[in-house]
């Protein structure tokens, strides 16, 4: 469950999000999407951790990130677009060391079938230097995976991967949903969002433009006309540019 | 079509400039600047207040002195310049014989223009760099007042220099990359070559000490005795014959007036043609190796605008097993010692590094017993002992000055990774101490080893009463329990600037980067220094100051154990605080936002 209230986040004098509020149950995903420069990836790292917000709430499973940011981070996973591994670690170690750090008791356990789905099995003892970029996007997965999270973050998870990547990752993320989690992805790839989210919240320059699910959001802005795609209701509500 | 390729050369020169003047609207950019500028002004501007040092050229022993040492000068660059030639015969580089970057690859390659016109565009942009260089020698060897002469004319004579070594070099790697691509020869030829070299020089030196032998034996404690004889050398045959084409490319440089410079230009400038002759006409393939090295140089420039360790050179990462076993369930500090020591072991501590360590140590120590020992016998003191007390000191100095600085398996190096450090369930004060274990451990076994030596060799002969056995192994234990304390806030120093100042860390660990990269790095050394002296000073006087007044009391043995108990809680107290700092800075770090 994510729950965020009033998230502001502020660099020097720019507004980059701006009293932001919305939650996320557990087997729903949330679509962010919004131009460039509106506010998505500085949402993302905030609800994640990574960043402090500058005010506001993020409660992730109960627990408030800025109170009890261990507790909170022991329940979330983040997913960044691009791979981030050590480059010494390979495959099998890479699960060691994220098992230690969760404390995942007999990860050996978890790491196998996870192993096996992410078809990495054959590369368990390879350095990530020798891994395509859809195999490191998989060891990403599956190190995020290890602790069995209820909170999980995606940002632009389709970036560099090829057509059957792209499938696996869609269902990924419908499974991990139906089973309980709480997801929140933001992407520019609107067809994703209609394939794979039930809600979707649009940003414009920091501001919450539309949010809800996706029929909701369809219906604000469609104007009376019946089957509007997501990509015109974007357009729509965003104006049909970055200003 | 040189026109295109000058205004591309000059234009991008511009460009540089401008951005370099704007940027240093920052202040990290602006510092940085000036402290380099005060620097270069000081090391190479001013002259060093010498005394009794006359006006240029006046005294005849200052003269002298000043021929000396361009011609000591002369005689190692000579000597360079052919070790490079040499090196380049005996094992020729994979990388091609001349060098592009990609956007020049991307422009230059499909672009209507002759491969000699390509050859020439090469040679142009390495000009850019000569002149540079060429100025900032005269500039660096001219504040010596008594090497006299005038600058402008110094820069010109290391203008042919530079010039004529780097179309040499050309010239060999291309005619090595054609006999490469002919195959058939390539060995005979570079055997020939090296040959050759080597014939050269056993011809310079069997003039030279056939010139010295006929020499008059004299006092050569002056100046001008020594340049009498250097003078004798050069001008005796056959050796004059021999060095001539070095003699060629110095003779404007070493010119003190401007009718001899006119007179020795004549020459160096027919040298320079003939070399160029060289170049532009040896026809050799460097398209390919272009393409492939500027890969490799773009790929390496990338991953250091991300905060990765340069790594041009540097083997490829192989997979090896943990050092130790990691078990899933206990503190999480230990995953990052277990990481960074796996990553450590590639790089720093791998099998050929520990070798090679391992070997110069071996000859050192057992080499160097045996000369001491006949340096005993004639004065009768050994002095032994006291060069391995010094050696091991000067290890120690150095790692802890500057073992933080190439220890980096911490923070510093995970920092493309911060993003995910910060999503693990940790508080920044124990992820900053498990990412500080592993190069604290290291540094600490090396400073271990310098304590154990130290401790047994300092006064082997038993010559100090004072320094009994007990009290031996007591300061050891004691400094060897400071010494992780010190080494953990030593490497708290590096890592707290990484957070406090990402973007100056990010930017001085760019490779190259100009004048205000120079001056960054400099701050960095003297802020690590200062803080070192600044967080030892605490301790040391308290220990001081407890040996001093309990001495009396329990002895000095008893009193340096005391003294040790308090300088370990006085450091245990200032790591705490830096790590708590170190933790609580890391978590607010926003690298998107600082790095620019």
């Amino acid at each position: 469950m994510i729950e965020v209230e009033e998230l502001t986040k502020r660099y020097g004098s720019f507004t980059a999000v701006r009293s932001l509020s919305f939650s996320v149950r557990p087997g729903e995903v949330l679509g962010l999407v919004g131009p460039n420069g509106a506010g998505k990836t500085s949402t993302l790292r905030c609800l994640a951790g990574i960043i402090p917000a500058s005010a506001g709430t993020v409660r992730i499973a109960g627990h408030d990130l800025a109170v009890d940011p261990v507790a909170a981070k022991r329940a979330l996973a983040f997913f960044p677009d691009e791979p981030k591994l050590f480059d010494y670690l390979t495959v099998r170690q890479h699960l060691a060391f994220v098992a230690r750090i969760y404390g995942v008791a007999r990860y050996e356990a978890l790491a196998k079938p996870l192993l096996e789905e992410l078809e990495l099995v054959e590369k368990a003892d390879v350095l990530p230097g020798e891994l395509s970029r859809g195999m490191k996007q998989k060891l990403v997965i599956a190190c995020g995976l290890l602790h069995s999270p209820s909170v999980i973050f995606f940002d632009e998870p389709l970036t560099g991967l090829d057509p059957l990547g792209i499938r696996r990752m869609k269902d990924s993320i419908i499974r991990r949903a139906r089973d309980g989690a709480a997801i929140v992805l933001s992407s520019h790839l609107l067809h994703l969002l209609e394939e794979v989210c039930t809600h979707v919240l649009i940003l414009k320059k920091g501001d919450k433009v539309a949010g809800g699910t996706i029929a909701e959001v369809a219906a604000q802005f469609s104007d009376g006309q019946p089957d509007v795609s997501l990509e015109e209701v974007f357009i729509r509500a965003t104006g049909g540019s970055e200003t | 079509m040189i026109g295109a390729l000058l205004y591309l050369r000059l234009t991008s020169l511009r460009n540089l400039v401008v951005y370099r003047i704007r940027r240093l609207r920052e202040p990290k950019y602006l510092i940085g600047t000036a402290v380099a500028i005060a620097y270069f002004y000081f090391v190479l501007l001013q002259r060093p207040a010498m005394r009794n040092v006359p006006a240029a050229g006046a005294a005849p022993a200052f003269a002298g002195a000043g021929m000396m040492g361009m011609a000591v000068l002369c005689v190692g660059l000579s000597a360079l310049a052919l070790v490079r030639v040499a090196f380049a015969w005996i094992a020729p580089a994979d990388k091609p014989a001349l060098r592009f970057s990609e956007p020049e690859i991307a422009f230059l390659f499909p672009a209507p223009v002759t491969r000699r016109t390509l050859i020439h565009f090469r040679l142009l942009s390495a000009q850019f760099a000569i002149l540079f260089t060429s100025v900032l020698m005269a500039f660096f060897f001219n504040r010596f007042g008594y090497l006299g002469g005038n600058r402008a004319l110094r820069a010109v004579g290391w203008w042919v220099i530079l010039s004529t070594f780097d179309l040499h070099l050309n010239g060999t790697n291309l005619t090595l990359s054609r006999l490469k691509e002919k195959g058939s020869g390539f060995l005979p030829w570079r055997a020939a070559v090296i040959a050759a070299i080597v014939m050269y020089v056993l011809a310079v030196a069997w003039s030279a000490a056939a010139y010295a032998s006929v020499f008059p034996p004299g006092d050569f404690s002056s100046a001008r005795a020594m340049e009498l004889f250097f003078r004798g050398l050069v001008h005796s045959s056959p050796l004059r014959w021999l060095v001539l084409p070095f003699r060629i490319a110095f003779g404007p440089y070493l010119a003190v007036g401007i009718r001899e410079f006119c007179l020795a230009m004549v020459p160096a400038l027919f040298l320079l043609a003939l070399h160029y002759y060289w170049v532009s006409n040896t026809e050799a393939s460097f398209e390919e190796g272009s393409i492939a090295l500027a890969e490799k140089r773009a790929a390496a420039k990338a991953a250091a605008q991300r905060g990765e360790l340069p790594k041009v050179g540097a083997s490829k990462p192989r997979a090896r097993s943990g050092p130790f076993p990691l078990s899933p369930q206990g503190p999480p500090e230990i995953a990052f010692l277990w990481k960074n020591l796996l990553s450590m072991r590639s790089s720093l501590l791998n099998r050929r590094t520990m070798l090679v360590t391992l070997w110069i140590v071996f000859c050192l120590a057992f080499g160097l017993r045996p000369l001491l020992a006949i340096q005993a016998r004639s004065n009768g003191f050994d002095i032994y002992g006291p060069i391995i007390v010094m050696f091991c000191g000067m290890l120690a100095a150095y790692t802890l000055l500057l073992g933080p600085q190439v220890a980096r398996q911490d923070l510093r190096n995970d920092l493309p990774n911060a993003d995910i450090l910060k999503t693990y369930p940790l508080e920044g004060w124990r992820l900053a101490l498990g990412e500080l274990l592993a190069p604290t451990a290291i540094l600490t076994l090396l400073l271990w080893v310098s304590i154990l030596v130290c401790a047994v060799a300092v006064d082997s002969r038993g010559t100090l009463p004072w320094l009994t056995p007990g009290l031996r192994v007591t300061v050891a234990v004691c400094m060897g329990s400071a010494a992780p304390f010190l080494c953990f806030i030593q490497l708290i120093v590096p890592n707290s600037i990484m957070v406090l100042m990402p973007g100056w860390y990010q930017a001085s660990r760019s490779r190259g980067g100009g004048i205000e990269m120079f001056g960054q790095r400099l701050i960095f050394g003297v802020a690590q220094l200062l803080i070192a002296l600044l967080v030892a000073a605490p301790a040391a006087g308290a220990a001081a100051l407890i040996i001093f007044s309990s001495q009396w009391l329990f002895g000095v043995g008893p009193a340096v154990a005391i003294a040790c108990a308090v300088v370990l809680a006085i450091l245990a107290g200032e790591a705490a605080v830096g790590l708590w700092w170190l933790g609580w800075r890391f978590e607010k770090l926003d690298l998107s936002t600082e790095i620019r």
